[in-house]
């Protein structure tokens, strides 16, 4: 724009007329207020997290690990320890033992969730399905020790999501751990469609 | 003791003015963050109170109990003294400003304004510059670099715009034969002043602008490069004080525009309360000084000088003139 105007040839002088006048009414100004003006009277697009809404994640997501169960509440787990070798982090620890029905199952499945990177190769590597990795992500804490997950504290934690990922209809819980729950039946949207483009 | 009747309506008169003016910042700071959430897309403030209404009274209390930090090479005397310099001055304006006409109660004329002088234009204009004194005291005393540096251009950017301002009022004395503030409503019963004077308000607010150092003229405080300028190492109340000051400021320029050229509480046509009428009207041009602010980037400092002294200064002058062949 500035370039045009410093060489005047390119530019006729009827052109160069309006745009004086246009200046000199502060029409350039009048741009930017208006647009101004219509993101004010548009509607915000913050995700009013963790007050009313809250973003569930897609079923690919990887948050925080679980482990399967079968029928009888047993875990799916092998303790083959394939998913602690092939951690690059080395933040699962496994220690088998033979059950009472002599399945080989893990007596210590400990996960240092302070180490893991979220890659999900551990649940590449399973043999059984029994580990995944769910959408559960709000699990800050004061210490780190708190970061080290136990056997039957995986296999509590949420499994993957049935649905689409989106921002729901929340409501903040303090009782008993600090979460976020999703309201029940209600349709979520997609942030990224809201935010307004040109 | 029918004498001390009009001293009591006089008192409770300047109680009720500076009760007013403290409380108003408080809106003020909320109204300010809402419009600067959603011109932005965001909410603002929300948490605290519905929408956020507490909010400022939750930072008035942080403020509050902060610490009064005085920095040790300061001139302690002066870096007192400037917040209440400031503050003074921006009460002493308000003295001026009439927020209506004047009703009868109990047989006696109750006048909506503190004092009708017959200079008040002048007055205001004058007291106006006092502020700019506090401005430069503080950023003095504080011995900081950044601090001088933000006092300094104040110093430039106020006289330099109080020229062009000072001229540009002199049109809408001349159509109300009067500088009183008063006369100068009255005067405009009928055509409000920004029809004979577009080229006047317009100089008026942008030196307006100026004058309450906002966006696009913020540089005695920019942010950016000079820390938070000639009040960077106030801290707690006394910033406080400062941050009072510029909202009163805010509403005072809102105010005299609206008294000088958009006929202060006289109403055409609506049938609303004429203080409630100047109210809204002052409430409009606060929003618009607020959509300014989130809408203009600063004028770098060279551009502020040439604005006011090559453009507004020549415009204000050939206004009084151009309305004087008019006139005569």
């Amino acid at each position: 724009m500035s370039e045009t105007v410093l060489k005047p040839t390119n530019i006729s002088l009827g052109k160069r007329m309006s745009q004086w006048i246009g200046w000199a009414f502060f029409w350039d100004l009048a741009g930017g207020l208006s647009l101004t003006l219509s993101y004010m009277f548009s509607k915000p697009v913050t995700e009013q997290y963790p007050d009313k809404e809250k973003w569930v994640p897609f079923p690919r997501y990887r948050g925080h690990h679980f482990l399967t169960t079968n029928e009888d509440g047993d875990t799916n787990c092998v303790a083959c320890e394939l998913c602690a070798k092939i951690c690059p982090c080395d933040c699962i620890e496994v220690v088998p033992y033979e059950d009472l029905k002599g399945n080989r199952r893990p007596k210590v499945f400990n996960i240092d969730m302070g180490r893991c990177l979220y890659c999900g190769l551990c649940e590449d590597a399973c043999p059984a399905d029994a580990i995944k990795l769910g959408p559960h992500y709000e699990y800050s804490t004061e210490n780190l020790e708190a970061l080290m997950v136990g056997r039957d504290t995986l296999m509590g934690m949420p499994r993957k999501t049935k649905t689409d990922g989106g921002v729901f209809e929340a409501e903040l819980s303090t009782t008993g751990a600090v979460q976020v729950k999703v309201a029940e039946n209600k349709p979520g949207y997609d942030w990224w469609q809201r935010i307004r483009r040109h | 003791m029918t004498e001390l009747i009009p001293l009591a309506v006089l008192i409770a008169k300047v109680i009720v003015v500076i009760g007013v003016l403290l409380i108003l910042p408080i809106p003020l700071t909320w109204l300010e963050r809402k419009i600067a959430g959603h011109m932005q897309q965001r909410m603002g403030p929300m948490r605290v109170g519905w929408h956020g209404l507490l909010q400022p009274l939750a930072d008035g209390i942080k403020l509050l109990t902060k610490e009064d930090h005085i920095p040790d090479e300061a001139d302690r005397f002066m870096f007192k003294l400037a917040p209440i310099i400031t503050l003074v001055a921006t009460f002493a304006l308000f003295v001026a400003i009439p927020i209506g006409g004047s009703f009868f109660l109990f047989d006696q004329e109750i006048t909506l304004y503190l004092a009708d002088m017959n200079v008040a234009l002048l007055y205001v204009l004058a007291v106006s510059g006092i502020h700019v004194f506090a401005v430069i005291l503080g950023g003095w005393a504080s011995n900081s670099k950044y601090a001088v540096l933000g006092s300094l251009r104040t110093c430039a950017q106020m006289i330099s715009y109080e020229i062009p301002m000072g001229f540009a009022v002199v049109g809408v004395v001349m159509l109300a034969h009067s500088m009183s503030l008063v006369s100068i409503v009255e005067a405009q019963g009928a055509v409000w002043n920004v029809v004979y004077q577009p080229l006047g308000f317009l100089v008026f607010f942008i030196a307006g602008l100026a004058e309450a150092q906002r966006i696009p003229f913020d540089l005695p405080e920019a942010e950016g490069d000079l820390g938070a300028g000639y009040h960077t190492e106030y801290s707690g109340m006394r910033f406080s004080l400062f941050m009072i000051s510029e909202y009163l400021i805010v509403v005072f320029m809102a105010a005299l525009t609206v008294i000088l050229f958009f006929g202060g509480w006289n109403d055409p046509n609506v049938p609303l309360p004429p203080t409630l009428w100047f109210a809204v009207k002052i409430g409009f041009f606060i929003w618009v000084f607020m959509w300014f602010r989130f809408t203009f980037p600063r004028y770098r400092y060279d551009q502020l000088m040439s604005i006011g002294w090559k453009v507004l200064l020549p415009l204000s002058l050939a206004n009084i003139l151009v309305s004087g062949l008019i006139m005569s």
